[in-house]
């Protein structure tokens, strides 16, 4: 590390990709994660449908809302054990003495979560598509799923890297982190609910709110870039 | 102990800040017209936009200190920010408030849950949640590293209310930089009770409000400090009693 960095360091990318190479190994081994947030997400879903239950019409009213926070919720966990198994089996560590960029570490994080967390949503949006009678499968709706996804989980591993190192841990998880997400969910919800009517909205209805996530992942994903090495450093 | 007295740019600021506010009230009440449609309850738009426009500012300023804490991890930056964000939820608390009380007349509640309002709200419960973080640190060093970056990722939801209540259609009137929105607004009949800036008086009222809001903000601001450094070098004081008494009188 003396010499001149670039030269010694692992190319960026292919650091970035073992990274999500090995979360994905984790998970095909023991699948706990995405186990622990479809069974979570299925148990909130039908916990918001018997606190709705009554009105049928209004439960399909608040779908999309509902699906984000079933999203966010369940993403709260995934994250908490991204992180927490980093932290148990002490392979933080190692790949913090590894020759490899923070930033790198950021996305790579970034990425794995983000996958585990569309699976979810692959689910979710059955679910939701079956019970609610929405047409959640049209393709601009699961673009908006994927793009919010990925600003939530962005400003997520930088939170949950910093929460799972102070005395509260878990707990202080959601409290920062959704109102931290809550401007992104909130253009995304917008966004969706635009296409569940029969007739398509045109470009120019949806537009602004679909502008706004793209702008909050841009925003989340630089911060994280640039500050994560702050983050992990002990 | 020269902390113990107020010093000459803390005492400054706090008159000049004291003044500001008697003169800007001057101007709420007998210099600014009454409004056209909303009559006198128009007055406290200039509370509530002092407000609003000093809390975005604190979040920036806090946002700066820590910035500048990763860059050089000195304790001083680390107050500022810890400042700025504590001055700046008061401001922003000061700013719903006002706003919640012009909603009673103007939209006939006291809240509704609009996007501007709704982003609002997660801007405050984003910046509370700044004392929960730092709360759970106890290492001095780490605990000002990562309220420093919990500050720039926190900015981001300053950044999307501000181009959320442009971007979004709201009934919330936009005075700052939102012509077009306010166009918009106006064509479907969203802008009735805007306050709008009818005449050069109530331009000059606002600037007036701003900027004494903004001394304000520096005053307690300076006050914060101290207040910051009197209670570290309080604490230090305390240890060295300690270690002496466990080492026994002499």
């Amino acid at each position: 590390m003396n010499k001149s960095s670039s030269s010694d360091m692992t190319p960026f990318w292919t650091a970035v990709w073992s990274i999500v190479w090995k979360d994905l190994q984790i998970e095909k081994h023991t699948r706990q994660t995405l186990s622990v947030m479809i069974m979570f997400s299925l148990v909130t879903v039908v916990m918001f449908n018997f606190a709705l239950e009554a009105r049928l019409d209004a439960a399909r009213n608040v779908a999309t809302g509902l699906l984000w926070a079933t999203i966010l919720l369940a993403g709260t966990l995934g994250l908490n054990r991204g992180m927490a198994l980093e932290r148990e089996n002490q392979t933080i560590d190692a790949i913090l003495i590894a020759p490899i960029s923070r930033s790198a570490i950021f996305l790579g994080k970034v990425i794995g979560i983000t996958i585990f967390s569309l699976m979810l949503e692959a689910v979710l949006v059955v679910v939701f598509i079956i019970f609610f009678n929405k047409p959640l499968w049209r393709p601009p709706v699961l673009i908006v799923l994927v793009l919010g996804t990925i600003g939530y989980v962005a400003a997520g591993v930088l939170v949950t890297s910093m929460t799972i190192q102070t005395r509260t841990r878990e707990v202080l998880l959601p409290v920062l982190l959704l109102p931290l997400s809550l401007p992104l969910v909130l253009a995304a919800a917008t966004a969706v609910a635009s296409y569940m009517f029969p007739q398509l909205p045109t470009w120019g209805e949806v537009q602004s709110p679909i502008l706004l996530v793209i702008i909050y992942d841009i925003l989340m994903l630089t911060a994280g870039f640039l500050t994560y090495h702050y983050v992990v450093e002990s | 102990m020269e902390l113990t007295r107020l010093n000459r740019t803390v005492r400054n600021l706090n008159w000049a800040a004291f003044i500001a506010l008697i003169i800007a009230l001057g101007f709420v009440f007998f210099f600014a017209p009454v409004e056209r449609t909303m009559g006198n309850v128009q007055r406290i738009f200039y509370f509530h936009v002092g407000s609003a426009w000093v809390g975005a500012v604190a979040f920036f300023v806090a946002l700066l200190g820590g910035v500048f804490y990763l860059r050089q991890p000195d304790r001083k930056w680390d107050t500022v920010s810890l400042a700025s964000v504590e001055i700046g939820l008061v401001f922003l608390s000061m700013a719903i408030a006002a706003g919640s009380i012009w909603g009673r007349p103007a939209w006939n509640t006291w809240w509704t849950w609009t996007p501007r309002l709704t982003l609002v709200t997660i801007a405050w419960l984003t910046y509370a949640a700044y004392f929960m973080l730092r709360g759970a640190i106890e290492d001095e060093e780490r605990r000002g590293r990562f309220a420093a970056v919990y500050t720039i990722a926190a900015f981001v939801t300053i950044i999307m209310s501000y181009l959320s209540v442009r971007i979004l259609r709201d009934i919330h009137p936009t005075v700052f930089g939102g012509t077009l929105e306010s166009a918009q607004g106006a064509a479907e009949g969203l802008q009735d009770f805007a306050p709008g800036l009818e005449s050069a008086r109530m331009g000059i009222t606002l600037t007036v409000c701003v900027i004494a809001f903004s001394l304000l903000y520096a005053a307690w601001l300076a006050n914060r400090i101290r207040l910051q450094q009197m209670m570290e070098e309080a604490n230090r004081l305390k240890m060295r009693v300690a270690t002496r008494l466990q080492g026994g009188h002499e």
